[in-house]
């Protein structure tokens, strides 16, 4: 069965309590729109700040409900086999138990499984492809104009009307009925807010993996435009370039440095083999760009920090679409439940390819 | 492009080549599911959420339209598979995560 928005929070406390040598409960800072609390957690076995960090987040989008039990599983599976001493099998994938050591001693993980719990309870419960929050601050009055798209809520290119081609297909709106409403302004939903102060309160994160459903896709940066190494005056902050991004073959490519690129690239990959290990499920690493142009999500939010602001850490991002064409937004239980085996098999080798 | 009046379908959207396709969803802009697939013939396809209605007015030259499923009916069965109360509540359930720990 899923779990309900109750049973994600009891999952992630109740981890905490089970496991207090090796993990944290973490009170986000700021209640959902509705009034919920939200809760991460921190796993590691050295203090927090000791570790490099990776910040893993789901159920940003309310209908892809697996990303929540893709992470509660993932934490589980960690701090059981750690504190058990046994290594992890996921299907043709496995794990042994100095691989699991090697993370937990080495690794900090931040695990924030739902972000947006009222957006989740209303799919559940009321209409099933609810996508956004359940903000009604711009919605006048109509229920179809309620929410904000959290994974558009970001700071990266806010202004898609200045940024982007005319003729950009960036996947994106400033009406609040479309369903990928930006919000009035950058950071203006709460549920946003809170995965901004895990990347400034983890001042050592350097890799954010937001989980999302579906295409069986591991994204890297970036999504405005096709990445480029060879011309740094072409990105993001450049105003010379406005109108201009969006657009695939053309004589734009958003700049990313060439190690930032092949680090990239090799996580993603590295995480695509592991999956497909599990039962043969093949994952395709690509920049998000090869999906749809965005912008305003947190992956390429968590990557421009960087460059935005030269004090903050680097921070790679990363978007995982699980789930194929079978079961789409929510799949039968069953069906779920491998997709959760292949992904977490994927993650655990992601943050082994992280430390190497 | 939504309605909550009617079913939904989830319906996988081919068209001819990708210019085509893109200038749909432009257009249109439907509630899409996953990523566009190109095959070797050169179509293009998607899937998307649109009520019957919304199918149809989708359906133009270069362009077909096919039901995968009535996702209405399909959300109401998944709904059926999520948890009640809290399986987590008592004092010693903790989630165990799905991988074989050996």
């Amino acid at each position: 069965m899923y779990l309900n928005i109750t049973e994600v929070e009891s999952g992630v406390t109740s981890l905490a309590t089970a496991f207090p040598a090796t993990s944290e409960l973490i009170d986000l800072p700021e209640p959902s729109v509705e009034g919920r609390a939200a809760h991460a957690l921190r796993i590691g076995a050295a203090p927090a700040g000791t570790n490099d960090c990776a910040v893993l987040i789901g159920g940003v989008h309310a209908r892809e409900w697996g990303s929540c039990e893709v992470l509660i599983n993932f934490a589980a599976d960690l701090l059981e086999a750690h504190d058990t001493g046994t290594g992890l099998v996921y299907g043709g994938t496995s794990f042994t138990r100095a691989q699991v050591r090697k993370i937990l001693d080495e690794l900090e993980i931040v695990v924030f499984p739902l972000v947006n719990p009222d957006g989740r309870l209303y799919s559940q419960t009321v209409e099933d492809l609810w996508r956004k929050n359940r903000n009604p601050a711009q919605s006048g009055g109509d229920p179809k104009r309620i929410g904000v798209d959290i994974n558009r809520n970001y700071d990266f290119l806010f202004d898609f009307r200045t940024a982007f081609h005319p003729d950009a297909d960036v996947r994106v709106s400033d009406d609040p009925g479309d369903l990928v409403y930006q919000g009035p302004s950058p950071f203006s939903e709460p549920e946003t807010r809170n995965v901004r102060w895990l990347l400034e309160t983890y001042p050592r994160a350097r890799w954010l993996v937001d989980v999302h459903s579906y295409s069986e896709d591991m994204l890297t940066v970036w999504g405005d435009d096709e990445n480029q190494s060879a011309h740094p005056n072409q990105n993001f902050l450049n105003p010379d370039f406005d109108h201009q991004r969006g657009l695939p073959g053309d004589a734009y490519g958003e700049y990313l440095p060439k190690f930032d690129a092949d680090d990239s690239i090799v996580l993603a990959e590295r995480f695509c083999t592991a999956v497909q290990g599990v039962r043969g499920r093949p994952y395709t690493p690509m920049s998000a760009f090869h999906l749809y142009p965005t912008c305003g999500t947190s992956d390429d939010y968590a990557y421009s920090r960087h460059r935005v602001d030269e004090t903050k850490g680097k921070i790679l991002g990363f978007t995982i679409e699980w789930g194929d064409r079978f079961g789409g937004f929510h799949p039968p239980w069953q069906e779920m439940s491998d997709i959760i085996l292949d992904v977490d098999a994927g993650l655990v080798q992601f943050c082994l390819t992280a430390l190497a | 492009m939504s309605s909550t009046s009617q079913p939904v379908l989830r319906v996988r959207i081919t068209a001819r080549d990708t210019e085509t396709l893109r200038a749909l969803l432009r257009e249109a802009r439907p509630d899409i599911g996953g990523g566009p697939h190109r095959a070797d013939d050169g179509t293009c396809s998607i899937e998307a959420y649109v009520t019957g209605e919304q199918a149809e007015a989708l359906e133009r030259e270069g362009v077909s339209v096919t039901t995968i499923e009535n996702a209405t009916a399909a959300g109401l069965a998944r709904q059926a598979e999520v948890g009640e109360g809290d399986r987590f509540a008592p004092a010693d359930a903790v989630p165990h995560g799905l991988a074989v720990k050996a």
